[in-house]
C-alpha cells in the first residue's frame, strides 16, 4: 500500500466519519430537544469508540514490515465496510431504541460505527509507512489527509446534502459512498479476477440494497425520536421541513423546531391554544408599540398580532432559520405578517444582527425564547445579552421575553434592567417604571385589528367574557403571587433573592434546568 | 524511556485539548452566531488549525537530533499559556470581526486558533515518530498514541456536559485545561532532561 493510497484512504474515511457525525447530531438533538448534553454525549460516544479501534488496531499491527504490502488491503476495506453499515445504521436504530428505551442507550451503536472507522487511520499508516527516521513525517500526511477529508465532509454534507436532501436520503449517499470506497479498496488487492468479480457485484448489491431499503429503514424516525414511549404509526407528522439549517416538523397546528415546541399556528383569543393572549398583555404595559424589535419568528403568530399591534412605526424580525417562511407561506392565519409593510425579517443570528446594529434603538423588543435548557440559549438569556439589549432600547423601552419558567432568567433580566413585571412565564423589563394597567389594557384590545378582523367583537357574550378574564388576570398583579397570573418585580426580588443570574460564562439554565431534558 | 508517563502525558494532552474546543466554539458562537454559516466557520477553522499543525509536526520530526519530547514540551506550554488568557482574547477577535463578511469573519478565526490548534495537531506526529524510533512498527506507534490522546478527548467530552461546564463555567473549564497542559510541559520537560543525561 502506497503512502498516496493511504493518504486518500484515509481522506475519505476522515469525510465519512465527519459527514455521519453531523447527522447523527442533527438526529441527537432532535431527540434530546436541543439537550446541551446531547453533543458532548454524542462526541464523547464517537471517541471513545475511535479511541477502541486505534487499540484494536494496536493488538492487529503485530508484525513490523507491512508497508507497501498489497495483501493487507482486504482487512482494511472490511474495517471499512462493517463501519459504513454500522453508521448508517445509527439514526434507524437510535429511532427505534427511543420507542422502546432511553435514548441514550443508541450511544453505543455510534461507539461502535466511530470505532471501526476510527481504526481505519492507525491501519492504512501501518500499512503505508516504512517504519523508518520519516515516519513522523509521513504520518502527518496522513494524519492531515484525515483531517482534510473531515472538513470537506463536514462542509459538503452540512452546506450542500443537507439543503437539499432529507436525513434520510443523506445517509443513504453516504452508505453508497462508503460501500464505494469499500468496492476501491478491495479491488486494489492482489486478488484473482473471479474474485474481483464477486466482489464488485457484491458490494454494487449491497449498494443498490442498501438505496431500495433507506425509506422503510428510516420510516417515521423524526416520528419517533419526537413521540418516543407514546409512538404510534398512525399519527405522522403533517410537515417535515429539513434544510442545512435544522428541521421543523409540524402536528396539530403545532410547530417544532428540532424536535422542541416552538409555538401553534393562532393569532385570536377565542381558542388560544398558544397562550398568545401574552403578547396582547403587552399593551398592558404600553400604549403604542412604537418601533419594535422581535428575535425569532417560528410559527408568526406573535409577529402577525405585534405587526397589526396599535401604534406600531416598524417591526424588524431577526429569525435564524429561513424554512419558517417558506412554513408560513403556506398558513393564510399568519402569512400576511411576510407582507405586511412595516415589517422586515432578516434572516440572521438574533445576537449577532443586534452587536451587527447597534445604531438601531427600539421602544420594544420581543423574544418569545425557546426552552431555557436548550443548548445555546444562554446567548440569549444571559446578563451580558440583556446588556446588549438594554443599550438598543430608547428612553423608555421594554424588553418583553420568554423565560420558560426559569427563574434564573427572570432574576437575570432583574439584575439588569431597573423595573419588571412577570406575566405568568414572561418578563416584561425596563429601566422605566411599569405597571400593567386593564384601562389601557381594554382601550388597545378594542382597537386592536388583525387584517381588517376585530380580535375582540364586544357585541358578542364569548368575547366580553374573554375580555374580563384577561382584565381580571391583569389585576392579578395587585394580589399575592400566583403562578398564572402577573407579579411586581418587587415581590419578585424578594422570593429570588438566592437565585442565580445566568452569564455567558456560567451557561446555568443550561446546566441547572428547571425541568431536565428528555 | 517511560512511555507510560508519556503515554499519561498525551492523555491529558488530549484532554485538554478537547476541553478549549468546547470552550472557544462556544465563546466563538456567542460572538459570530450559531447560524449555520457561523458554525461552518468555526469548525473549519480549527480542522484546517489542527491539519496545518500536523504538517508542521511532521517536518519538525524528520530531524533524529531534534528532542521531539522537548517540542512537545514547548507545544503543551504554548498551548496552556494560550488557553489561560484565550477568552479575552476571543472576545476581542470577536469585536474585530463585528462588522466583517463572512470570509473576513473566516480569516480572522481562522488566525485567531490557528496558533493553539496548529500546536495540538503537532503533537501526534511528534509522538509517532519518537515511538516509531523505539519500536519500528508504525500501527502499533499510531494506535497506541492516537488510543490514549482520543480516549483523553473522550473522557473530556463526557466530562465536560456531566459536570465541568455546569461547575466551572468557561473560564473555569479553560484553566483546568491550562493547568493540564503546565502538568503535561512540565513531566515532558523533565522526561527530556532525564533522557539527556541517561548515558548512550
Amino acid at each position: 500500500m502506497s503512502l498516496a493510497l493511504a493518504m486518500w484512504v484515509a481522506a475519505l474515511a476522515g469525510f465519512l466519519s465527519l459527514s455521519y457525525e453531523i447527522l447523527w447530531y442533527r438526529a441527537y438533538a432532535f431527540v434530546s430537544e436541543g439537550s446541551p448534553a446531547a453533543f458532548g454525549l454524542m462526541l464523547g460516544a464517537f471517541l471513545l469508540g475511535i479511541a477502541a479501534g486505534s487499540l484494536a488496531s494496536w493488538l492487529w499491527c503485530r508484525d513490523g514490515a507491512a508497508s507497501g504490502d498489497r495483501t493487507r488491503l482486504p482487512p482494511i476495506a472490511a474495517f471499512v465496510l462493517c463501519a459504513n453499515l454500522a453508521s448508517f445504521a445509527v439514526i434507524p436504530a437510535l429511532a427505534r431504541i427511543a420507542v422502546v428505551a432511553n435514548w441514550r442507550w443508541s450511544l453505543v451503536l455510534v461507539g461502535v460505527a466511530a470505532g471501526l472507522m476510527g481504526a481505519t487511520l492507525p491501519l492504512v499508516s501501518h500499512f503505508g509507512i516504512s517504519p523508518d527516521a520519516r515516519a513522523g513525517s509521513r504520518l502527518s500526511y496522513i494524519y492531515g489527509a484525515n483531517i482534510v477529508g473531515s472538513t470537506c465532509g463536514s462542509l459538503l454534507t452540512g452546506t450542500v446534502l443537507l439543503n437539499g436532501l432529507s436525513l434520510a436520503r443523506t445517509a443513504n449517499v453516504l452508505a453508497v459512498l462508503g460501500l464505494a470506497l469499500a468496492t476501491a479498496v478491495l479491488l486494489l488487492s492482489p486478488m484473482g479476477r473471479l474474485a474481483r468479480g464477486l466482489a464488485g457485484i457484491g458490494l454494487l448489491g449491497l449498494s443498490t440494497g442498501v438505496t431500495l431499503a433507506t425509506p422503510a429503514i428510516h420510516s417515521q424516525v423524526y416520528e419517533r425520536m419526537f413521540d418516543k414511549a407514546e409512538y404510534t404509526a398512525d399519527h405522522p407528522f403533517a410537515e417535515i421541513l429539513e434544510n442545512r439549517h435544522g428541521v421543523i416538523t409540524v402536528r396539530d397546528g403545532k410547530v417544532y423546531g428540532g424536535g422542541a415546541y416552538d409555538g401553534a399556528f393562532n393569532t385570536g383569543l377565542d381558542d388560544d391554544k398558544n397562550s398568545v393572549y401574552r403578547t396582547y398583555l403587552i399593551a398592558s404595559m404600553r400604549p403604542a408599540a412604537g418601533k419594535v424589535l422581535m428575535i425569532g419568528l417560528a410559527s408568526g403568530s406573535w409577529a402577525q398580532v405585534l405587526a397589526h399591534m396599535p401604534g406600531l412605526d416598524k417591526m424588524t424580525v431577526v429569525e435564524i432559520n429561513p424554512g419558517y417562511l417558506d412554513l408560513i407561506r403556506g398558513r393564510p392565519e399568519v402569512r400576511g405578517v411576510l407582507s405586511h409593510p412595516k415589517v422586515e425579517v432578516v434572516i440572521d443570528d438574533g445576537r449577532r444582527w443586534l452587536a451587527r446594529h447597534p445604531q438601531e434603538k427600539f421602544d420594544l423588543v420581543v423574544m418569545n425564547t425557546t426552552w431555557h435548557y436548550r443548548a445555546h440559549i444562554t446567548n440569549l438569556l444571559s446578563r451580558e445579552f440583556l446588556q446588549m439589549i438594554r443599550a438598543s432600547l430608547r428612553p423608555g423601552g421594554m424588553l418583553y421575553f420568554n423565560t420558560t419558567g426559569s427563574l434564573e432568567a427572570m432574576k437575570t433580566s432583574l439584575a439588569v434592567f431597573a423595573h419588571g413585571v412577570r406575566v405568568f412565564n414572561f418578563m416584561a423589563v425596563s429601566d422605566s417604571p411599569l405597571w400593567p394597567d386593564g384601562a389601557r389594557f381594554r382601550e388597545a384590545i378594542t382597537g386592536w385589528q388583525i387584517e381588517g378582523k376585530p380580535v375582540l367583537d364586544l357585541s358578542l357574550p364569548a368575547h366580553r367574557a374573554r375580555l374580563d378574564s384577561l382584565l381580571g388576570l391583569i389585576d392579578t398583579v395587585n394580589h399575592p403571587p400566583v403562578t398564572l397570573g402577573l407579579e411586581g418585580s418587587d415581590s419578585l426580588r424578594v422570593r429570588l433573592a438566592s437565585t442565580a443570574v445566568i452569564t455567558d460564562d456560567n451557561m446555568y439554565s443550561e446546566w441547572f434546568p428547571l425541568e431536565p431534558p428528555p | 524511556m517511560n512511555r507510560i508517563m508519556v503515554l499519561a502525558v498525551f492523555f491529558l494532552s488530549g484532554a485538554a485539548a478537547l476541553l478549549y474546543q468546547v470552550v472557544w466554539q462556544r465563546a466563538l458562537f456567542a460572538i459570530v452566531g450559531i447560524n449555520f454559516e457561523s458554525v461552518t466557520i468555526v469548525v473549519t477553522a480549527f480542522m484546517l488549525g489542527l491539519g496545518a499543525g500536523s504538517m508542521g509536526g511532521g517536518a519538525l520530526s524528520r530531524n533524529p537530533r531534534r528532542s521531539v519530547l522537548l517540542l512537545f514540551a514547548a507545544a503543551e506550554a504554548c498551548i496552556g499559556l494560550f488557553g489561560f488568557f484565550s477568552l479575552p482574547l476571543l472576545r476581542w477577535v470577536g469585536d474585530l470581526t463585528l462588522n466583517l463578511s463572512y470570509a473576513g469573519t473566516f480569516l480572522v478565526t481562522f488566525l485567531s486558533v490557528l496558533v493553539p490548534t496548529a500546536l495540538m495537531g503537532a503533537t501526534l506526529p511528534l509522538l509517532v515518530a519518537h515511538f516509531v524510533r523505539g519500536s519500528g512498527n508504525v500501527g502499533r506507534s499510531v494506535g497506541i498514541l492516537y488510543f490514549i490522546n482520543t480516549l483523553g478527548s473522550a473522557g473530556a467530552s463526557f466530562a465536560s456536559v456531566l459536570y465541568v461546564l455546569a461547575h466551572f463555567g468557561q473560564a473555569g473549564t479553560t484553566r483546568i485545561a491550562a493547568a493540564m497542559n503546565a502538568i503535561a510541559a512540565i513531566s515532558m520537560g523533565v522526561e527530556h532532561l532525564r533522557t539527556r543525561r541517561r548515558p548512550a
